[in-house]
């Protein structure tokens, strides 16, 4: 069975034209055309949600974080312009990546496939026992993909997950933004930080004590992040 | 005569209006001191001969007795006449010459003088001036001279002479001053007024003239301030236009973009003809594609102020990041340290790759990307060994749809859509930076990228 995309999409011919050319390149494409439709047919066979933000009725942005809230179904949101808050919005409702209109199907082809490539393996009871690495009172499970804070499990979504096990692999060393966006959204990054920027603000409300005074990520000015000691 | 008067034109309006001041100062002091100098002057003189001359008559009164007496003490009282070393007196008495003070030779005393007794002239004796009063002593030829020295007479004229051409050259000076201060006021707003409309032909929409108070200079910046407004209004009304345009093109290219993308995938399948069709639909819908999206970008620069996204950025890190398919040729050349500057990194990357990609379309690619400090700014330097920019294209480059002068539009061409250095010029103006293209050494087009430089 082909990769299930659920296209969230207004405006009708847009919905064809890219479910067309999604479907030839060999994805099985659900279309809704407004948020309440998407919220209805999502089912746990799902492998990804194409958004638009802009959508009559509930919007985009509450469509994101109802889909985040129940569960951690990855999501790229479609907006019109890459500078709006819109895409910090769209970010920090939990969306995963997002795309500039017009949107073009071998590119969202190119992030859906980078997206599943982050997403749990299924779990298989005879793993081997994996690596775990501390990262000050953290224990990050690589293998089973979890974290844990005095034995209580932390819940992050699989790109927090891969921005924290880069930089914690790090072991304190400066890691540029553009290696932390090629490594976890793994396509040749030219052009934005956003997209990097809310997700460790994302990452650092999950797990530091205190957001506004991180001691696990910090920022180093002028290229990238490490971890603290 | 008319290289003069060009001359005198092309001296700026605050200078000519100093000098003017400078000139007619100088006019009127000279005047005055001359006159001063004549009144002054010959009112010393008037004096010191006035003087000279009833001393003389006193003593050759003196001198006249001592005759009629005959006694003997006559060079004694003559002596005592001079009273000061440098005067002299001469006695000429029975055709003989008698002579006391100052040693004097009684032929530089003029004849013509002697002869028209009582008589006084000013006369310059073993280079002293002097004052000679000749006074006749006694009916029968008996003749006496005084020669006064003039020299001090002639030190205070002369220390006036100084004083008044010094108060004169002073005065023209002070009155030069005084020209260029007071042009530089009346002209300040002028200067305002040059200040702002070179401002605004820069692209600063927003220059304006401070409104002052004074009436006659407040219908200028009113009438200036308006008309800056209006063409605010204008452009900035152009740039939504163009942005709405391109925002509702977006659509129909949404559905172009991904049925061309199809059809692509199909093109092996398809007959020759239809092969073709799609290879010349394909590439102009990516050429429509990247084109509305420049124009986005250049109405959203002109309608949304700068500065939101503003953060330090490694000019290093965003030269290595370039992509490798951008500039496969290129040497990568980096300043150590490497300059830290305050930008929006998402616009200096695409400055950098709008650069890269014009490289490319207009001169073979880049051969050399290089980060270094020049006149204390952080600059980037974007090398190709293409044809170079002739000097009278290095600013339109810049100009939206302004094509390279190579560029041969017979259907081969696929590449820039015209905007792509516009939009270098726009993100750079909008960081606080300069761009501009010159000659590589060594032949081809430098594009330099200049920002000013912050600490770490």
């Amino acid at each position: 069975m082909g990769t299930r995309v659920l296209l969230v999409e207004d405006d009708e011919r847009i919905r064809q034209a890219l479910g067309l050319a999604l479907a030839d390149e060999g994805y099985d494409v659900v279309e809704t055309a407004t948020g309440e439709e998407a919220l209805e047919v999502v089912d746990p066979d799902l492998d990804v949600v194409l958004l638009d933000l802009m959508l009559p009725g509930i919007d985009g942005i509450e469509v994101c974080s109802t889909l985040r809230s129940r569960g951690d179904l990855p999501i790229i949101i479609a907006t019109a312009r890459s500078d709006t808050a819109d895409v910090i919005a769209g970010l920090e409702a939990g969306a995963d990546d997002y795309v500039t209109k017009p949107l073009v199907a071998g590119e969202l082809s190119a992030r859906i496939r980078a997206l599943l490539r982050r997403r749990r393996p299924a779990p298989a009871d005879d793993a081997p026992a994996t690596p775990e690495v501390r990262l000050g009172d953290l224990v990050i499970n690589t293998g089973r993909e979890e974290v844990e804070r005095d034995g209580r499990p932390l819940h992050l979504t699989h790109t927090e997950f891969r921005l924290l096990v880069e930089l914690a692999s790090a072991r304190g060393d400066v890691v540029t933004r553009e290696q932390l966006l090629q490594r976890v959204w793994g396509y040749d990054y030219f052009g934005d930080t956003r997209l990097l920027d809310v997700h460790i603000r994302r990452l650092r409300r999950k797990i530091e004590p205190d957001p506004d005074d991180p001691r696990l990520v910090l920022t180093v000015r002028g290229s990238g992040y490490r971890t603290g000691p | 005569m008319s290289s003069l008067r060009r001359r005198w034109e092309s001296v700026t309006l605050r200078w000519r209006v100093a000098l003017a001041f400078g000139l007619v100062t100088t006019a009127v002091a000279a005047l005055l001191s001359v006159t001063t100098w004549q009144l002054a002057s010959g009112y010393m003189l008037d004096q010191r001969e006035r003087g000279a001359t009833n001393q003389a008559v006193v003593d050759a009164r003196l001198v006249a007795e001592n005759l009629r007496r005959t006694s003997d003490e006559l060079p004694t009282l003559l002596v005592g006449l001079t009273g000061r070393p440098e005067t002299s007196v001469l006695l000429r008495s029975g055709g003989r010459w008698i002579t006391a003070g100052r040693e004097v030779d009684v032929d530089d005393v003029p004849p013509a003088l002697l002869a028209a007794a009582p008589a006084r002239q000013r006369l310059e004796i073993d280079g002293l001036p002097v004052l000679a009063v000749a006074v006749p002593v006694t009916p029968d030829g008996d003749l006496f001279v005084r020669l006064a020295p003039l020299t001090e007479l002639d030190r205070t004229l002369r220390f006036l002479s100084g004083v008044l051409v010094t108060g004169t050259v002073f005065a023209g000076l002070l009155g030069t001053l005084l020209g260029w201060w007071t042009a530089r006021r009346a002209l300040q707003p002028l200067s305002e007024l040059t200040g702002a409309a070179g401002r605004m032909a820069e692209g600063d929409l927003s220059a304006r003239l401070p409104v002052r108070r004074e009436a006659d200079l407040a219908p200028l910046a009113e009438r200036f301030n308006a008309t800056a407004d209006a063409l605010e209004e204008r452009v900035r009304r152009d740039a939504r236009f163009a942005g709405d345009v391109s925002h509702e093109l977006r659509t129909p290219l949404t559905t172009m973009i991904n049925a061309a993308e199809v059809l692509r995938r199909r093109r092996d399948d398809l007959p020759d003809a239809a092969r073709r069709a799609v290879d010349l639909l394909i590439a102009d819908v990516q050429r429509f594609h990247r084109m509305v999206e420049d124009l986005l970008e250049i109405s959203r620069g002109i309608q949304v102020p700068e500065g939101h996204d503003l953060a330090p950025v490694d000019l290093a890190v965003v030269v290595e990041n370039v992509p490798a398919s951008l500039v496969p040729d290129a040497v990568v050349d980096v300043a150590e340290p490497a300059p830290l500057v305050t930008a929006d990194r998402r616009r200096l990357d695409q400055v950098l790759a709008n650069l890269c990609e014009n490289a490319h379309h207009h001169a073979g690619g880049v051969v050399r990307l290089a980060v270094v400090r020049r006149d204390g700014m952080a600059a980037i330097e974007v090398d190709d060994a293409g044809p170079g920019v002739p000097v009278e294209l290095r600013e339109r480059v810049f100009e939206r749809f302004t094509r390279g002068v190579r560029t041969v539009r017979d259907g081969s061409y696929t590449g820039g859509t015209g905007l792509g250095l516009a939009l270098v010029a726009q993100h750079v103006h909008g960081i606080g930076g300069r761009v501009w293209v010159e000659d590589r050494p060594g032949g081809g087009a430098r594009f330099v990228v200049a920002l000013p430089e912050v600490a770490l």
